[in-house]
């Protein structure tokens, strides 16, 4: 513990312990700063011309509250800033760590803030100075890094700026009012609506960006499940060329009636056909733009599966690790300030990166093709040069090695390609074959194994050649139904939409999947999220309206531009609300028989595992024995004395319906979570074909 | 009114908003299977019961169309 009388030392906060621990270290003249604990909290002393203490948040200490105690009420307009602990049950360990911090805090004459440079890092940096500091957010100076790199960290405590960032600090203090505002008194409204009259407890939310943000998914699946789909048909001629069979299409790519489908087949039937002509068009592919958060979450759902939320979980560690730049943001800039051939220079250290990396030092100059997008704070996420100190887990390799391969393929040239069109006339009707090829590798080489793009190799051909058509194909098809969003494409839409920032979109997409509004991993709106979207549209169209919440953003970054005043934009959003929660409140009852119907028809939906493989007729559920209170899977026709079908579940942890059916058996199946280990799917049906085939290969290896 | 369907609010034809939707969907398409396969309605709607791109409220629409022996557009 810092005593009193030890001199005059330096006070820094950071976000993170990691974040401490590094900063400590690369500011410490022999780089080995000192750990201390108080009271469970980890910080450091680094010794430079003077001495340093640093010291983490846990992210945020402090959060808005009302100013009154209790839950069960609404609406809430008077709120203040509290510690944590005083808020929110489970947070009682942030009152230790707030009793430590005021107390390393106490006898140091200069202030830095390390927090993160963004709206999120700002305002834990600004309330732990002032509240727990003891008002130093006025004389605190500000340290600014993209990485915790030990250069860049020595360089921004050497340029430290003079003051905190105070206009994104009251845009950021605003955005958390106004969204605990319409949070607080919307969820309020609706789980107090549907306990009043059903007198059970559900937790129900909505949000600012919540409300339009399921009504994105509400939208999709109503067009889902009213599609009606278009039949066509398309038509295909196998085509030889020295032995070799090649697809040609028709011309037309839709074609609308039976009648001239068979009509145009009739017509091609034993025909040969001749080469019309050949059109050959070069194209260049331009390299990718570096990431940003969003696209980097996009491309690692398209390419691992990963969720957003996981993608940036993965990204903050590997960032904590000085592996790879600030994650959080939306710039697809790279500056010359990082120094590119540094970076790549250290990367050559990696046996599968040293020839590209070597190749791209080899150019005269290093130009990265950047994107749009810039982000004040901070440039696109890209790996800092420094090698992993501990052995990475897949996911981490695999985010670190996307990380890496972009930004080398941003510096590479365009790849260039050329597309082949052969036109083949059989007896009047024409199709066509097409070729694809790569002539010039380019950016393509940096960005294996991640490059998509297709290779079709044709012989060559010449204008005039007959060529034997062996077979014309035709073949029903019907349009087909949008499709489901994903976590990754409803990121991207919250994105072009405008609402919510690159720091809360994964957040809430997950808290969709927390109420049950919606499940699966293409996402299904449940009848709770449509009931919830039906109730917020009748009785308060503005909150789930798209061109509010996207113009209540534009304000907020208003604020963080000087050009709006906090004060001004609260006052109004409060405006809005107002209404809204009294309308609800007036019709509490007709909204709480609703939700709470709903919520009872999804209860039930939850506990439904599928059709009854034994009498057909009846529905499978997962049930409760009255005499045990053991759970097992029954038939809904036991109860009419049609169907015994019962099966055993496994009586810990949590079973739910997987809306799947089993490859072997083709009998619904559940999947079954036991804390501390990994889920699994499991098919009740003891005669599966897979359960046989498991146990012989076991009585197998025991043999 | 009760939806025939769902037992959800009915807002239209005895039906809810959103098999509403449903329906409505039904018979705008019918004039394009009709053209593309010279069926009848009640073929169409047999049709869009088994198939698998239809939507799930379009095929519970369709299924009471059926059982209720409906002809084109509500007659």
């Amino acid at each position: 513990m810092v005593r009193a009388g030890m001199g005059k030392y330096t006070f820094i906060i950071t976000e993170k312990p990691d974040a401490a621990q590094r900063i400590a270290s690369a500011l410490d003249l022999k780089g080995k700063a000192k750990r201390m604990e108080e009271n469970g909290v980890p910080y450091y002393i680094a010794e430079r011309d003077r001495q340093i203490i640093v010291v983490p948040a846990i992210g945020h200490l402090y959060t808005v509250a009302e100013e009154k105690s209790g839950r069960n009420y609404y609406p809430v307009f008077n709120f203040r800033w509290v510690p944590r602990y005083m808020a929110e049950r489970g947070a009682k360990q942030i009152r230790a760590w707030l009793e430590t911090i005021s107390k390393l805090a106490k006898d140091a004459d200069t202030y830095v803030d390390a927090c993160d440079y963004d709206i999120e890092g700002s305002i834990i940096g600004y309330c732990i100075l002032k509240y727990a500091c003891g008002n130093k957010e006025r004389v605190a100076k500000r340290m600014k890094y993209s990485t915790l790199t030990k250069e860049e960290l020595e360089k921004s405590y050497k340029e430290l700026l003079p003051k905190l960032d105070f206009a994104l600090i009251e845009a950021g203090r605003t955005r958390h009012e106004i969204d605990w505002l319409y949070g607080v008194n919307l969820s309020r409204a609706l789980t107090i609506a549907a306990k009043d009259w059903s007198g059970k407890y559900a937790t129900l939310s909505t949000g600012r960006v919540q409300g339009p943000t399921l009504r994105f998914l509400v939208a999709r699946e109503k067009a889902i499940r009213c599609f009606v789909p278009t039949p066509y048909w398309q038509i295909r001629a196998e085509i030889e060329i020295g032995g070799q069979v090649f697809e040609a299409e028709y011309e037309k790519d839709v074609i609308e009636t039976k009648k001239e489908a068979n009509a145009i087949v009739e017509a091609c039937k034993e025909k040969d056909g001749v080469v019309e002509n050949i059109e050959v068009k070069k194209f260049q592919q331009m390299p990718p733009t570096p990431f940003d958060i969003g696209t980097l979450q996009s491309e690692a759902y398209s390419l691992f599966g990963y969720t957003p939320r996981r993608t940036l979980d993965i990204a903050q560690r590997l960032y904590l690790d000085a592996l790879i730049s600030y994650p959080r943001t939306s710039s697809q800039k790279l500056p010359p300030a990082i120094n590119y051939e540094a970076i790549l220079k250290n990367l050559s250290g990696v046996s599968e990166y040293k020839k590209l990396a070597a190749e791209l030092l080899s150019k005269k100059e290093l130009k990265p093709n950047e994107g749009k997008k810039e982000d004040p704070a901070h440039p696109a996420v890209y790996p800092t040069g420094n090698l992993p100190e501990r052995v990475l887990e897949e996911p981490e390799r695999r985010i670190w090695d996307l990380v890496v391969r972009r930004f080398m393929a941003v510096f590479g040239e365009p790849a260039i390609r050329q597309s082949l069109k052969v036109c083949i006339n059989i007896d009047g009707q024409r199709f066509f074959l097409r070729g694809r090829q790569t002539l010039k590798e380019g950016w393509l080489r940096f960005y294996e194994p991640y490059v998509r793009s297709e290779e079709v190799l044709l012989p060559p051909l010449e204008e005039g050649q007959r060529l034997k058509a062996r077979k014309i194909i035709l073949e029903d098809k019907f349009t087909k139904p949008p499709p489901r969003y994903n976590p990754g494409s409803l990121l991207k839409k919250m994105e072009e939409a405008g609402i919510g920032t690159k720091a809360t979109r994964a957040d809430i997409i997950q808290t969709l999947y927390d109420r049950k509004y919606v499940r699966d991993e293409r996402m299904v709106v449940t009848d709770l999220g449509f009931e919830v979207l039906e109730v917020l549209k009748r009785h308060c169209p503005p909150i789930v309206s798209i061109g509010l919440t996207k113009k209540l953003e534009e304000r907020m970054d208003k604020i963080q531009a000087n050009q709006e005043k906090r004060e001004n934009v609260l006052l109004d959003a409060i405006e809005i609300l107002k209404p809204v929660v009294e309308e609800l409140k007036a019709k509490e009852k007709t909204i709480g028989e609703q939700l709470s119907n709903a919520i009872k028809r999804a209860r039930l939906e939850e506990r439904i595992v599928g059709q009854c493989p034994l009498c057909g007729t009846g529905v499978l559920m997962i049930l409760y024995s009255r005499k045990t209170g053991k759970r097992f899977i029954g038939c809904t026709n036991f109860f009419k004395k049609q169907c015994n079908a019962a099966f055993p579940l496994p009586q810990r942890g949590t079973a739910r319906p997987l809306w799947r059916n089993c490859r072997g058996c083709g009998w619904p199946t559940v999947q079954v979570r036991i804390k501390g280990r990994r889920p699994w799917n499991l098919c009740f049906n003891p005669k599966c074909p897979l359960k046989e085939e498991r146990r012989t290969v076991e009585m197998h290896h025991m043999r | 009114m009760k939806c025939t369907i769902c037992g959800r609010e009915a807002v239209e034809n005895g039906y809810c908003e959103l098999h509403a939707r449903a329906y409505q969907s039904i018979v705008k398409k019918y004039e394009v299977w009709r053209k593309a396969l010279e069926i009848s309605w009640k073929e169409y709607l047999s049709e869009i019961v088994k198939n698998p791109f239809t939507g799930e409220w379009a095929k519970e629409v369709a299924e009471y169309l059926i059982k209720i022996g409906e002809e084109e557009g509500g007659t």
